[in-house]
């Protein structure tokens, strides 16, 4: 079977070999030029492309969202690769207002989401100001933390149930969504695709999300999503003392404070805020080094008193740590800021900008070391001649607060050529440095990917392991993880 | 009831494994949260009154026969009841009659174990278990003036029991017991040399005539002195004496009209009536221990006969009569712990372990005499619970726990004091009055 | 088949001579579980060849090795109190009780987790964790369930999962004795940085570890887990006062008033519709540490079934009443906290037509409530009649679903409990709302029947024949959140029957167990077997 063959699957209109189109796909970090590309349009044709690649041994990477690739997961690390692209699979399958559940395929953004639900008075639970063209999907199975830590149960959320073409080509649906009849059928008894356990004695939707689509191609997904209320509060509690907001943090995940927690340095709240660079520069030099922002909405019952019961709570909690909730901060007021977060980010992303380019080096951890590896980050930093204004900082409390997602960024010029060496060595030096101190890449890029591992050999035996199941001809995204490429195949 | 009647036990019982613990609502300290000391001891699930309704299922449906290794199981059990109180938390069932049943079975069908056998023998032809002569039973109470209900009108008996009777180290609590008797103005006489065993430890051992033998024979005597002395009251300072008086000669029908007493119940309402103060002050930071006979195995026998059954359209299984099950509720508990109370400067501060759920000793069910090392673990870790509290002293109320906490102590030497409930009383009480 | 002798040795030198048995009487005991009549047809199963108790983790890799070289079946077990634990596929199999890893080996309170053993059972941690302001939930088998086997070996459906979920999410990082022998530390387990996080690096080994249900046994022995805490506002179950009257049993033992940072309401409702609107509405408002539908008939247990019979008789309670009532509970670190909580409750009372029973709202009832409903206790509910309490769990799901799943259900039980032979004590199928009603609920037809009685375990079996047929009325409702009463039928059987209609589920999970276990060496009896075995009977059930 030729390559060619994968036009007759996909329609010809979807099927590409030319070198331009394929250029989009080879941009993150690292990345491959693909031979060709193909854009399927339904889980059948997507097992059928699985199905071809088996026999003809060929490889697949699968990509949800649109350029740029920032981390690398979803750019070949191996040459002559085909590239799924799922954004045609862009439909919201389903919003059930009741249940609070909504069923999306591979290619629905973030912007698409936020308005669909907002028609039923729904709201995603949303990442950090994601890039306009993030997949949905993708953002979900790559497990990017979300901003409210008290209903982040667990590490997969807000992720429910799955649709999952193995690398072997079978289909699988996870969760209730699994077993007999179609999802129409299914919502005729009233399932509502919700509860995300099993089958059995395995949950396959663990194996497929921070896979970086090695185990398999995920059709659509049920994801949890929570009611809206056009009444929401927001605060910025300031601090030189990173201690201190760490330690209130801690006692607002302990206490599950509803909504939004998260805690940053005026680098990147200067950057989600403002548009241009002088207006960033003008703002973070107004800003004070650390915000904890806290904002949550009136929905569920009589909401009037929620809001103000939760400020005075907030008050008196943030009081015992010498901290003040404020509304404004250096004329930004905390519920535009609120406002911004509940989508994408808007366009130029806030990542770029500053200085046109920026690198993330993110792993997990718990809240006390934040500290720590704040002052670790601008050290090495200084030594590798970064500057440290251009060094940002993101602390998200994740799993109620068991542990955190700590984000660093580096903005850069992408044109300044020595500089973007300098801030290479330094990205290899900080994820190597900080994983021998206790840093958890847990979802290990192109690049970390060898660090990431290096402590935990039997994680990445048994991911082979693994892998050899449900994708026993190593057909899926070859490279990625620990998955060398070429690997698998003599396993 | 026979070992075969508790059948529907064997098949009921759901491996909760809540016979190993004291309840579990009721633990304070996990360190101190075990209830069974053979379970705790030997590991095996065999070993707690669960694994036991499971082996005689088995030896029900002829999976297993009786060997050694059964008896080992079987004896290697303090029958303390700790297993019955929990289980009966949540469950209908009866572990300890079905492990006392399962002894008298054991014995009935020759199975003995060889190490009781000395001390069986000892009963029959000494009326005693502790290998000792008849003639010496008498010897605890010489140059104790004290009546002879034999011969002289009392009111009160006191018995002695084969333990204060023959281990000499303990005879100044029996002396000091009928001391306070006296001094309180109580017509109290022995039995002396004419006292013979309750039998209740041969009982638990599985030798259910023997107690019907001294059952008879005590009846007939209390009969006897109460008649040609007017004994009204027993009295004893042995808590094994006490349920067997209290309660076994009452399961098998062999009561005597005597109200029986144990030395707590009698001491307190001397005090509660003033002809006994306690004045002198102690000054001790005390922990009582509650003897498993006098607790939980004291609380009076009930007897049920009837049916088990299900009333039509349920699934819930009844009792016809109704059947109230023996919950250790009803035990004696209250009277040592008033009478501690009542004596000044002792600070009294109770266990983790306590009353319906306290741990035993390690001297019951023929442990103390065929696996001596077991019975002393179990004291130690009642020494160490002990200790845990605070307790400068362990203060018990039977002979047979002061015997095993003294033996044990002197092994790992535990400096704790230990007494009899008696002996502080008689302290506090004082020489003169 | 008996080990050899020198099998034994080897076996003996691990552990050493006390801890090893194979003596025929000791191993009588551990083969007799309560659930086994329904499984075996009578209250037997095979005998193991040996139990062994481990001391630490060398020991059992060592033991987990041998078994590999001598072709040995194992199987672990930690409190013992789930039927599946004991029992085994072949009589050339070892148990290892894990009763000697006791220790709750850290409460980190800062990141909200503990790393415990297998042998500490819940109430344990509930209790240490209760002096450090924390809470683990509780799973209805009660007290002594232990921590590991809930979050990764059985099941780990809590009443408390509204607020503390369940099923395995709890898990932050667990020490895996592979059935190789080898071990697997998921996530950041035994690492520097602490037990923070069971995920990656890449993709999440949780998935194989367990899903609805867990492996129960049958793919190694978890010898350490952390597991997730949650906040709690009162005393630790041990440092409060049970009260009793003098002559009351133990059982008798109460909570007095409920703790001051809680609230209890029990709410009646019209109809079950509306008190399960009513309990997503308080779910979704995330103010509720527990709501519970139809959940009024535990804790309200007298000593004995006589004296329950008794009070039945002189006050028959409302059965149909109790299937419409729902204890809620909710707590607040501060009173402000509290009282909007309360106040809310009482709004979504209000909204879907509840009311409160000034009987079933006494200080008293609500303490036992709270005591019942929060701490692990026992389960007197398996006193009736002494033995199993048959339960199918439905399907877990939205309201919409468990209202459409209910009718099905009550017909399949109907003919039954008309006649008598199962006793359903409220017939009301009794709700388990997950994650503030996130994930939906789980619902379950708690039935007592007599393993005993003929006519009880014929009804039993032919009532579970009709809800786990494949072709059955409730096949649409399916059986995969089934994978927690996976014990009343035969595991092995289940996946056989469903598998087909599961996208071969089955199939993957029998290739993941043979990736583990090369040497087919880990008990498969409830988890998968390496191949189907031919049936003699092909539509065999479990309760044949
Ligand atoms: C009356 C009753 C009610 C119940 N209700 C509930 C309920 O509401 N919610 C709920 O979740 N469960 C319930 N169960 C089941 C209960 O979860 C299990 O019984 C529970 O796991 C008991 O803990 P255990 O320590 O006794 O487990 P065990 O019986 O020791 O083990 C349970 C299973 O886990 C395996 N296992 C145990 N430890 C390990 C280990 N370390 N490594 C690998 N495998 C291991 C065993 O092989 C066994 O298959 C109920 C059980 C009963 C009897």
């Amino acid at each position: 079977m030729a390559l060619d063959d994968l036009g007759r699957i996909v329609g010809e209109a979807n099927f590409t070999k030319n070198p331009a189109a394929l250029q989009e796909y080879c941009e993150g970090k690292g990345g491959c030029v693909p031979r060709a590309l193909v854009r399927p349009a339904s889980t059948e044709e997507v097992q059928r492309i699985v199905e071809w690649a088996n026999d003809t041994r060929a490889l697949l990477v699968p990509v949800s969202s649109g350029p740029p690739h920032i981390h690398g997961g979803s750019t070949p690390s191996v040459e002559g690769a085909v590239v799924v692209d799922l954004r045609r699979m862009d439909k919201v399958i389903r919003v059930d207002k009741n249940n609070r559940v909504v069923i999306v395929q591979p290619g629905v953004t973030f912007g698409h989401l936020q308005t669909e639900l907002a028609r039923q008075g729904l709201s995603a639970y949303l990442p950090l100001l994601p890039r306009p063209t993030k997949s949905v999907l993708a953002s979900v199975l790559e497990r990017e933390p979300i901003l409210m830590p008290s209903v982040h149960f667990d590490s997969t959320d807000p992720l429910l149930c799955a649709e999952i073409v193995f690398g072997t080509g079978d289909r699988m649906r996870t969760g209730e969504a699994a077993g007999p009849d179609t999802l129409e059928e299914q919502w005729e008894i009233g399932k509502a695709q919700i509860s995300p356990f099993g089958p059995t004695q395995m949950d396959p939707q663990r194996l497929v999300s921070g896979a970086q689509g090695t185990i398999g191609i995920v059709t659509w997904v049920s994801l949890k999503c929570r009611q809206r209320s056009d009444e929401a509060r927001a605060f910025f509690l300031p601090s030189e003392d990173l201690d201190a907001l760490v330690e209130l943090s801690y006692h607002l995940c302990r206490i599950r404070y509803t909504g939004t927690i998260l805690l940053l340095d005026r680098v990147n709240l200067a950057r989600m805020a403002q548009r241009t660079p002088r207006e960033i520069h003008g703002l973070q030099c107004a800003l004070p080094n650390w915000v904890l922002f806290v904002a949550y909405e009136g929905y569920g019952l009589l909401p009037e008193e929620k809001l103000k019961y939760l400020e005075e709570d907030l008050r008196e909690s943030a009081s015992s740590y010498g901290l003040e909730p404020v509304t404004d901060l250096a004329g930004l007021p905390g519920e535009a800021l609120y406002r911004l977060l509940l989508g994408p980010s808007s366009q130029p992303y806030w990542k770029l900008r500053s200085h046109g380019g920026f690198r993330d080096v993110f792993f997990i951890t718990t809240q006390d070391k934040t500290p720590y590896f704040a002052k670790r980050m601008r050290k090495l930093a200084r030594r590798f001649g970064f500057p440290t204004q251009q060094l940002g900082m993101y602390m998200q409390p994740v799993v109620q607060g068991t542990s955190c997602h700590l984000e660093f960024n580096l903005y850069f010029d992408p044109t300044d050529l020595t500089g973007v060496k300098r801030l290479r060595r330094l990205e290899a030096a900080a994820v190597d440095r900080l994983e021998r101190e206790g840093a958890f890449f847990a979802r290990p890029y192109p690049g970390w990917a060898e660090a990431a591992y290096r402590g935990y050999p039997d994680t990445a035996a048994m991911q082979r392991k693994v892998k050899a199941i449900f994708d026993p001809n190593w057909v899926l995204n070859p490279g990625k993880l620990c998955f060398p490429p070429g690997s698998g195949r003599q396993d | 009831m026979t070992w075969q009647d508790f059948i529907h036990d064997m098949q009921r019982c759901t491996r909760c494994s809540y016979c190993k613990y004291i309840p579990w609502r009721l633990i304070r300290n996990f360190r101190f949260s075990e209830g069974c000391p053979s379970a705790a001891r030997y590991h095996w699930h065999a070993y707690a009154a669960g694994g036991k309704f499971n082996l005689a299922y088995s030896l029900l449906q002829g999976a297993i026969d009786i060997n050694d290794s059964l008896l080992e199981v079987v004896y290697k059990c303090l029958m303390d009841g700790s297993c019955d109180i929990a289980c009966k938390v949540q469950q209908d069932l009866e572990p300890l009659q079905h492990m006392q049943e399962f002894r008298v079975e054991c014995v009935a069908r020759g199975y003995l174990l060889p190490q009781h056998q000395p001390y069986l023998r000892s009963l029959r032809a000494e009326d005693n278990m502790l290998l000792r002569r008849r003639e010496e039973r008498g010897y605890w109470a010489e140059g104790l003036e004290v009546k002879r209900v034999t011969s002289d009108k009392a009111e009160v008996v006191f018995f002695a029991g084969c333990r204060y009777s023959y281990d000499q180290d303990l005879w100044p609590v029996a002396r000091a017991a009928v001391h306070l008797l006296q001094r309180a103005g109580v017509d109290v006489g022995i039995l002396g040399a004419d006292e013979a065993c309750c039998a209740g430890r041969a009982y638990e051992l599985g030798y259910e005539g023997e107690l019907m033998k001294f059952a008879e024979h005590q009846r007939d005597t209390l009969a006897t002195v109460a008649r040609t002395a007017g004994v009204h009251t027993l009295v004893t300072a042995c808590s094994d004496c006490y349920s067997t008086f209290k309660v076994l000669y009452d399961k098998i029908g062999k009561k005597s009209d005597v109200e029986v007493c144990h030395i707590t119940q009698y001491l307190e309402r001397l005090i509660q009536e003033g002809r006994l103060r306690p004045r002198k002050s102690l000054d001790l930071n005390i922990t009582y221990h509650d003897p498993c006979h006098l607790g939980r195995l004291g609380e009076p026998w009930i007897h049920w006969q009837g049916r088990e059954y299900k009333p039509v359209g349920t699934q819930i299984w009844l009792h016809d009569p109704p059947k109230r099950f023996r919950r250790g509720t009803h035990g004696v508990y209250e009277p040592p712990r008033n009478v501690l109370k009542s004596i000044p400067g002792l600070e009294l501060v109770e266990m983790y372990r306590t009353r319906e759920y306290a741990w035993c000793c390690g001297a019951g069910g023929g442990v103390i005499d065929a696996y001596p090392d077991f019975a002393q673990w179990t004291a130690a870790e009642r020494l160490e619970e002990a200790h845990e509290v605070g307790a400068e002293a362990i203060v018990s109320a039977c002979p047979w726990c002061k015997r095993n906490f003294l033996d044990t102590a002197a092994i790992t030497k535990d400096r704790i004091g230990i007494f009899d409930l008696v002996e502080l009383v008689e302290r506090a009480v004082g020489g003169s009055e | 088949m008996a080990l050899s002798e020198e099998e034994h040795k080897v076996l003996e030198g691990i552990v050493g001579p006390q801890y090893i048995t194979r003596d025929p009487i000791i191993m009588e005991s551990y083969c007799q579980v309560w659930g086994n009549k329904l499984e075996f047809g009578d209250k037997w199963h095979r005998p193991p060849a040996a139990v062994l108790l481990p001391g630490n983790v060398e020991e059992i890799q060592a033991i987990v090795k041998f078994c590999n070289q001598a072709g040995i079946l194992f199987k672990p077990f930690a409190r013992g109190f789930e039927y599946v634990a004991t029992y085994l596929a072949s009589s050339r199999g070892i148990l290892l009780e894990l009763k000697r890893l006791n220790r709750i080996l850290e409460i980190d309170p800062k990141n909200q987790h503990a790393v415990v053993e297998p042998f500490v059972p819940v109430y344990q941690l509930q209790d240490a964790a209760g002096k450090l302001g924390f809470y683990v939930g509780k799973p209805g088998v009660g007290y002594s369930a232990s921590c590991v086997s809930l979050a990764c070996c059985h099941q780990e459906m809590t009443i408390s999962q509204l607020y503390t979920s369940g099923y395995g999410r709890n898990v932050l990082g667990c020490e895996w004795v592979l059935p190789t022998g080898d071990i697997l530390n998921l996530g950041t387990a035994n690492r520097k940085g602490g037990w923070f996080t069971g995920d990656g690096p890449g993709f999440s080994l949780r998935g194989i570890l367990r899903g609805r249900a867990g492996a129960n046994g049958g793919h190694g022995i978890i010898t350490k887990c952390s597991v997730k805490l949650y906040p709690w506002y009162a005393k630790a179950p041990s440092e409060c006062e049970l009260k009793r009257e003098p002559g009351q049993a133990l059982s008798a033992a109460q909570l007095e008033k409920v703790p001051d940072n809680y609230w209890v309401d029990v709410l009646t409702f019209p109809d079950t519709e509306r008190m399960l609107q009513a309990a997503r509405d308080i779910g979704q408002a995330e103010i509720a540490c527990l709501v519970a539908p139809a959940y009024m008939n535990t804790g309200f247990h007298e000593e004995g079934n006589d004296e329950q019979w008794a009070k039945l008789k002189e006050s028959p309670p409302d059965l149909g009443k109790f299937a419409r009532m729902m204890p809620v509970i909710v707590n607040g670190h501060s009173s402000r906290e509290l009282e909007y909580r309360r106040k809310a409750v009482r709004a979504a009372m209000e909204k879907w037509g509840g009311w409160l029973e000034p009987e079933w709202n006494t200080e008293k009832v609500k303490a036992q409530i709270f005591q019942y409903q929060m701490w692990s206790t026992g389960v007197p509910g398996l006193r009736a009649t002494g033995d199993f309490m048959l339960s199918t769990q439905g399907a877990d799901g939205s309201v919409e679903m468990q209202l459409a799943y209910r009718p099905v259900e009550f017909q399949a039980l109907q003919p039954f409990a008309a006649a008598g032979n199962v006793l359903h004590p409220n017939m009301g199928m009794s709700y388990r709302p997950m994650e503030h009603f996130s994930l939906g609920c789980s619902g379950g037809i708690a039935t007592d029947f007599d393993p005993w009685d003929p006519a009880s375990l014929a009804a039993g079996k032919e009532y579970l024949e009709i809800v786990y047929d494949p072709h059955g009325p409730c096949r649409r409702f399916g059986y995969a959140n089934r994978g927690a009463m996976m014990q009343v039928e035969d595991v092995n059987h289940i996946h056989e029957r469903w598998g087909p209609i599961y996208d071969r589920a089955d199939r993957w999970l029998q290739k993941v167990r043979n990736m583990l276990d090369p040497n087919r060496v880990a008990d498969w009896s409830a988890y998968i077997p390496p191949e189907y075995q031919e049936r003699p009977d092909e539509e065999r059930h479990a309760c044949c």
